[in-house]
């Protein structure tokens, strides 16, 4: 994990420990200030999914809030055309969500903190490009050719784009549901199907075979399951019958009243202790 | 040892983890026995109490049983027994101090007994003074005959409280009587001052004595009980303990000296001519009886005898000083204790001593039972009709109970059957403490409310307690109405106090015109003036203003209409009278014609103030108090919410607006025809939908040329480069569907089909009513008498749906989860939160006001985020359903004062706030709450607020305050508090009550500035912007219906303030006031700032330091700072960074 030291006076990378690059990135050539994007090549164990290439995939931690993924792709074209740009509140993989896709307006809205990204680009020679990239050349976000709305201007485009068209949201709701009967149906012959092969054949056997469990059980169902097998033991107990139980049930009583006795004293003390008596 | 065995086994059956049980046996007792006293060592902090099973389950004592049997069956008021003990440990005096005491008072008393004679002089004569004393005396008129010369007194004594036990601290008063010779006196002093000046040339000559002495303190002037005839003289040890104790020096004349029948009520003891300087031909029968003065003199004659009294009834009973004691911080909390015609804790151990001698208490009874019979006493008892006597067998000349009614207010005569102690207390006072009493004994037998605490440790001052408060400023204007209602032998009575004189007339006068408006007139009692020995007595003028209280009745106390009797009835010659110019004929819808007074006022902020119209016109007709001298105090905050129409209003007309198109709608919601499945409720959950929203929506017309349009729909939206158009709050309304097999059991499918419905709806609508609509995912907005509604369509399953899952193995189970909440919160509690709370405006009508109040504060003072608005109108809703010890606040003003002092006043850490709406908690669910609350209070939210519809999380404060901000929230109410109340009671003060409004911005660390021009809510700031923007609306005039939809919840401030929050929201806090703030201020968090090491999940904006091998990071200030500016580009004008007081 030795980079290449290359002492050049200035223009030289800055690494961190733990590998990082460190890649100054300012909002437009005007700002005083920059932010530090940090950037490794993406390098997981268990991650093999085909989205993420191990070996063409920029992992881009602490990018600002007004970087879209449009913004990053535009800002890391320089290192080499960009395929694809996840930006994520957290690393780690992507979150599958196996269901139907949805529409924009149905998914909730994005968090607008800072992001981690994950830059794939075309070619892997574009990784050493990146990390090579010198240290006080800032990358900036909002360019002559690609200027960044902020402020009033991407809130009033927030609030025009915020419109659809009523028979475009009625369309996209049927098209959904369509979906979604669809796949119900499916489920449900699925289902009669097990159901089917659980039942015994004319001979009165029962195949059984490896798959799913026909329904699936429910927590609540279980615990009531329980409950009621313990009333039932409950029932069945003798109280107050022996003399020792009856002993027993007024001790526990003194006890009790004992144990509230204390704790009033124990709130006085406290209050005591609070100054809570001086009436002025 | 073999009995107790099969015990111990049994108990361990009971309880697991019982192996040491065994050993016990072996091990010598002596060392079980000292654990538990480990176990309760003294600490600060509350824990659940752990008894060791030893010290639990050991064989209890037949005494200890008792006890425990005891207060088992008496729980509720065994705790209020112990507190009231610990209570009388603070006021009790210590024996340190009653050594001091002792020791300083033998000193006084030697050196008084040796004061030198002087010559004989005429009373007139005042040269034998020096310079440095003055008498403290206003002699007027000055010419009196007698002479006078300087003694050692007769005796010295202690009287008064002290010798009796009774004297409680603070503020600790030793009264020691200084008995005068008899050969200064004549017995023909009585009349005309003599013997008061006499009194008080004595005093002088004492000062003159022990100004010399190096062994008192301080030495000062002052009077009894305000009775300028009956000065006397404090003195303070030197040194350190200088304000520890005073000593009032009485002066007195031998006893028996004057005989009492000289002092009956019905006797003159003042000539008219002596007085007035003029001679009359008047002769002494038609003399006007002194009463007043006559018992101030006769009440010089009997502090011995009472004192003597009061320590026999006192010895036989052993808890009659605690009782004395308990009954003087009740009347102190309640500011009845001092000044003119006071409650004092003499008349409270004489009222003990009445109990005790006519068998209503017993001898045997505690402290507790004495203060819990004597308030029933005098709830019930009202001692301006039926006065009480002590006296056993008065003789022949004692008045009867009738010539003293006559003559007093309030009658409660003492032991020898003369005096009427309670001379100089109005009729007002008495029903004031009578009030003050049942409303006590209302609360102490409610179980649910901390009964110790309302009663005893609460203070009422007149400005927290009374719904309006007013003044008379200029004292010397009474001068005036003393003539105008031709009151000279009051006056003379007075000994020329006009203002004690006056007060009971102008207090009838008042409770005759506020009539059935108010349930309580109060006044402030003057207090005891104090000047030092070397400046003459103070003028009567120079007391500090008289104040009045009024206790509003809600349903009456507004009404424009003050109706008199039929125009030929006798009456109302009477009632023309009382109002003068003011009443005219009027003929009413009923045929009536009768007489009637109409008060001005259109809105209901003008309404309320109909009381100082009357007081101010009563004042000016019958007393010749101009308005001038008159300072009312009941709106004065209202110009904070006051929003700017023609006809100042305070919100309620508004409110009651949205309220009636909302009904409508409603109503047309439910008429719908052609929806799949039916409505089961429509409910608001709006805060405008319950009258407490701050600034509650008023209708708007667009001007369309204003704006850009959205190309597809046609709607407005917001042109760039133009002020922010005006804000329009989308008013929150949730329709509930019926429930059908048809709704998906999917969460994303759920959510499709409630967009159908709001879809459908908003067609309906429009085809139906021609409202413009906009349906969303998730809501739909409509545009409705220039109002926006915001309907959601909710399914009731689909909390249930949410918290549904089916994990790895196959198994269903249900977990609560955040998402599930927020929608439940919204759908299910909000609605009921907002009805419950639009009850609770029906019943009581200032609530909303309060609630607006309250809100306004917490916006202005940067706390709307952390105490939300449903949190703060719950805290305003506790006011009302639990007002103890006072009543439900009466005005906006007296509840906010209210609201400020729960915040400040209320014990967050031990105690939960139980808000109990609708009345549906019982006893028995307080005991579990605050069981519950006890026994997790480390993991509930800091703020715990229990309602009825859930009473274990307090999911209205789940999310805030934290610890840090409650402490914010109280210190800055408590000083708020002081400030406000100090504004409104001191009438020099300049009269702006925005100070407390404006938050102090020292404490954070950068601020950053907003400009006007892009703040939509501009002009709800406190302080009134200095320029206003055109904002595309014209308030007032609802448009047509239909037309373009206008821009709505679009608010640039909100919008930055929630990407701030979701950038940098792990690096500081950021506040704002939502109602036209122009400035966001940011504080950091300390926590933040520390190095951490690096790490690739906690990087947002940090910069990466290297030393050696580690890297650290901190937050890149500089670039969040540009952030700031490049976040908010167009609404920010600066960014204050106050580098200087960053400490990292």
């Amino acid at each position: 994990m030795a980079p290449s030291e290359k002492k050049h006076a200035s223009n030289q990378a800055c690494v961190i420990p733990g590998g990082f690059t460190v890649l100054p990135v300012q909002f437009n050539s005007d700002s005083v200030a920059q932010h530090k994007l940090y950037v490794k090549e993406h390098k997981v164990r268990s991650d093999r999914s085909s989205h993420r290439p191990m070996d063409r995939t920029l992992f881009v931690l602490n990018i600002p809030p007004y970087c879209s993924e449009d913004v990053a792709k535009q800002m890391f074209s320089q290192f080499g055309s960009v395929q694809s740009v996840e930006l994520m509140d957290n690393p780690g993989p992507l979150a599958q969500d196996s269901g139907p896709k949805i529409s924009k307006f149905f998914r909730p809205a994005a968090k607008q903190g800072f992001k981690v990204g994950y830059v794939v680009f075309e070619n892997s020679s574009s990784i050493a490009a990146a990390k090579s990239h010198p240290h006080n050349v800032p990358l900036v976000v909002c360019t002559e050719k690609c200027r960044v709305k902020t402020g009033t201007q991407k809130w009033i485009q927030q609030y025009t784009e915020s419109f659809i068209r009523t028979d475009n949201l009625q369309k996209i709701v049927d098209s959904f549901m369509e979906g979604y009967d669809k796949r119900k149906k499916e489920e449900e012959e699925k289902q009669k199907e097990e159901a089917k092969q659980q039942q015994e054949d004319e001979e009165g056997w029962v195949k059984v075979t490896r798959g799913t469990k026909a329904r699936p059980h429910s927590e609540a169902a279980n615990k009531k399951t329980l409950q009621t097998v313990i009333r039932k033991n409950k029932r069945k107990e003798l109280m107050n019958f022996y003399t020792w139980q009856h002993r027993n049930t007024q001790k526990e009583h003194i006890a009790e009243l004992r144990k509230k006795f204390e704790e009033d004293k124990q709130k006085i003390a406290l209050l005591r202790v609070q100054r809570k008596f001086k009436p002025y | 040892m073999k009995n107790k065995q099969p015990v111990a086994d049994d108990a361990a059956e009971m309880i697991p983890s019982e192996s040491h049980e065994e050993q016990e046996k072996e091990a010598p007792s002596k060392a079980k026995r000292s654990k538990p006293e480990d176990a309760g060592g003294e600490e600060s902090v509350y824990h659940p109490v752990k008894l060791s099973r030893s010290d639990l389950y050991k064989p209890p004592s037949a005494e200890e049983l008792n006890q425990l049997k005891e207060a088992e069956s008496l729980f509720h008021c065994s705790l209020l027994k112990m507190q009231m003990e610990e209570l009388l440990k603070e006021v009790a005096l210590s024996e340190r101090k009653k050594q001091q005491i002792d020791s300083f008072i033998q000193t006084v008393t030697k050196l008084i007994q040796t004061v030198p004679e002087s010559p004989e002089v005429e009373v007139s004569d005042l040269s034998w003074l020096s310079s440095e004393v003055k008498v403290p005396f206003l002699l007027v008129p000055k010419a009196t005959k007698g002479k006078f010369h300087m003694v050692p007194p007769a005796s010295v004594d202690l009287i008064g409280s002290y010798p009796l036990g009774t004297c409680t601290k603070p503020r600790i008063r030793v009264d020691l009587a200084v008995t005068i010779p008899a050969d200064v006196l004549h017995p023909k002093d009585v009349v005309n001052q003599r013997y008061p000046r006499k009194r008080a040339l004595y005093l002088a000559g004492l000062a003159q004595y022990l100004a010399s002495s190096s062994e008192i303190g301080t030495m000062r002037y002052s009077c009894l009980h305000g009775n300028r005839l009956r000065p006397v003289l404090l003195l303070t040890p030197p040194g350190k303990d200088s304000s520890s104790f005073t000593v009032n020096v009485h002066a007195c004349p031998p006893p028996g000296f004057f005989k009492p029948s000289r002092f009956h009520p019905q006797k003159n003891n003042i000539r008219t001519e002596w007085y007035t300087g003029l001679q009359n031909s008047q002769s002494e029968g038609t003399e006007p009886p002194t009463p007043h003065y006559n018992s101030s003199v006769l009440g010089d004659l009997l502090p011995r005898p009472h004192l003597q009294f009061l320590s026999a009834v006192g010895s036989q009973c052993f808890a009659f000083a605690d009782g004395v004691a308990l009954l003087k911080v009740w009347l102190r909390q309640r500011e009845l204790d001092q000044g003119t015609g006071c409650f004092n804790g003499f008349l409270a151990s004489m009222l003990l001593a009445y109990l005790l001698n006519s068998r209503r208490i017993s001898n045997s009874m505690t402290a507790y039972q004495l203060l819990r019979n004597s308030l029933n006493f005098l709830a019930s008892t009202d001692l301006t009709v039926n006065g009480i006597s002590l006296a056993k067998d008065p003789d022949s000349s004692a008045p009867s109970m009738e010539e003293f009614h006559n003559v007093f207010q309030v009658v409660f005569v003492d032991p020898s059957g003369h005096l009427n102690m309670c001379a100089d207390m109005t009729a007002c006072t008495y029903k004031q403490l009578q009030h003050e009493a049942s409303v006590s004994m209302q609360f102490w037998d409610n179980p649910t409310v901390d009964g110790f605490h309302s009663l005893l440790m609460t203070p009422k001052p007149m400005i927290r307690t009374s719904d309006h408060v007013f003044q008379l400023c200029d004292l010397v204007k009474l001068q005036s109405s003393c003539k105008k209602l031709d009151l000279l032998s009051e006056l003379m009575d007075h000994s020329g106090n006009y203002v004690h004189a006056t007060l009971p007339f102008i207090l009838s006068l008042l409770q005759q015109g506020l009539g059935q408006r108010i349930s309580l007139l109060t006044h402030s009692l003057s207090p005891d003036p104090e000047w030092s020995v070397e400046s003459e007595a103070p003028k009567h003028k120079a007391q500090p203003p008289l104040c009045f209280g009024l206790l509003l009745k809600p349903e009456l106390a507004a009404s424009v209409l003050e109706r008199g009797p039929p125009a030929d009835s006798p009456k109302s010659a009477e009632f023309r009278q009382l109002w003068g110019s003011r009443s005219e004929l009027r003929r009413f819808q009923d045929g009536a014609i009768t007489e009637a007074v109409l008060w001005d006022g259109k809105s209901m902020c003008q309404k309320r103030l109909v009381p100082r119209q009357i007081i101010t016109h009563l004042l000016q007709l019958h007393a010749d108090i101009p308005e001038s001298a008159i300072r009312y105090v009941g709106a004065l905050l209202d110009d904070v919410i006051k929003t700017g129409s023609e006809v100042p209003s305070t919100g309620e007309e508004e409110s009651l607006l949205v309220v009636q198109s909302y009904d409508d709608l409603s109503r047309k919601l439910w008429r719908l025809e052609g929806l799949p499945l039916s409505i089961t409720a429509v409910q608001g959950a709006h805060p405008a939908l319950r009258y407490t929203q701050v600034f509650p929506p008023v209708p708007l017309k667009m001007d369309y040329s204003f704006f850009d349009k959205e190309k597809t729909s046609r709607s407005l939206v917001p042109k760039e480069g133009k002020p922010c158009p005006a804000y329009i709050t989308p008013i929150t309304v949730i329709c509930h569907m019926e429930g059908s097999g048809k709704w998906p059991h999917d969460r994303l499918a759920i959510r499709h089909i409630r967009t159908a419905f709001h879809i459908r709806m908003g067609e309906l609508l429009k085809k139906h009513h021609n409202y413009t609509c906009k349906p969303c995912p998730t809501h739909l907005d409509v545009w409705k008498d220039g109002l926006v509604f915001r309907i959601q369509v909710a399914y009731h399953r689909e909390p249930q749906v949410l918290r549904e899952s089916v994990n790895a193995v196959g198994l269903l189970v249900v977990r609560d989860n955040e998402k599930a909440q927020a929608l439940e919160m919204a759908t299910n509690h909000k609605p009921i939160l907002t009805s419950t709370l639009h009850g609770l405006q029906q019943e009581h009508p200032c609530f909303g006001a309060v609630c607006r109040l309250a809100k306004r504060w917490l916006g202005a003072q940067l706390f709307s985020e952390d105490i939300t608005e449903d949190t703060a109108d719950l805290l305003v809703a506790s006011l009302f359903l639990q007002p103890a010890p006072f009543t439900p606040p009466g005005s906006p003003q007296v509840g906010f004062l209210r609201f400020l002092n729960l915040l400040a006043s209320f014990d967050w850490r031990n105690n939960p706030l139980i808000v109990n709406l609708n009345n549906q908690l019982a006893v028995s669910d307080y005991t579990e709450i605050k069981n519950d609350f006890m026994a997790s209070r480390e993991s509930l939210p800091v703020m715990f607020i229990a309602t009825p519809k859930e009473t274990k999380q307090s999911m209205w404060t789940k999310k805030g305050p934290t610890v840090q901000m409650l402490q914010r929230v109280v210190m800055v109410a408590a000083e708020s508090l002081k400030l406000l109340e100090h504004q409104l009671m001191d009438s020099n003060q300049t009269q702006d009550v925005r100070v407390v409004m404006r938050p102090p911005l020292d404490a954070y660390d950068v601020l950053i500035q907003l400009n006007p021009k892009q703040v939509p809510l501009l002009v709800q700031a406190v302080d009134p912007p200095t320029v206003t923007f055109s904002r595309g609306a014209i308030a007032g005039s609802a448009g047509q219906t239909g037309g373009a939809l206008p821009v709505v919840d679009y608010n640039p401030v909100t919008l930055y303030l929630a990407e701030l929050r979701e950038a940098f929201g792990d690096l500081a806090l950021f506040f704002c006031d939502p109602h036209g703030g122009t400035v966001i201020a940011v504080l950091w968090k300390p926590k933040a700032f520390m190095p951490t090491p690096f790490k690739t999940s906690q990087l947002s904006a940090r910069s990466v330091e290297v030393t050696g091998d580690e890297a650290k990071t901190i937050p890149n200030v500089e670039a969040i700072l540009e952030d700031f500016c490049v976040m908010g580009k167009g609404l920010i004008k600066s960014v204050e960074a106050r580098t200087e007081k960053w400490s990292f």
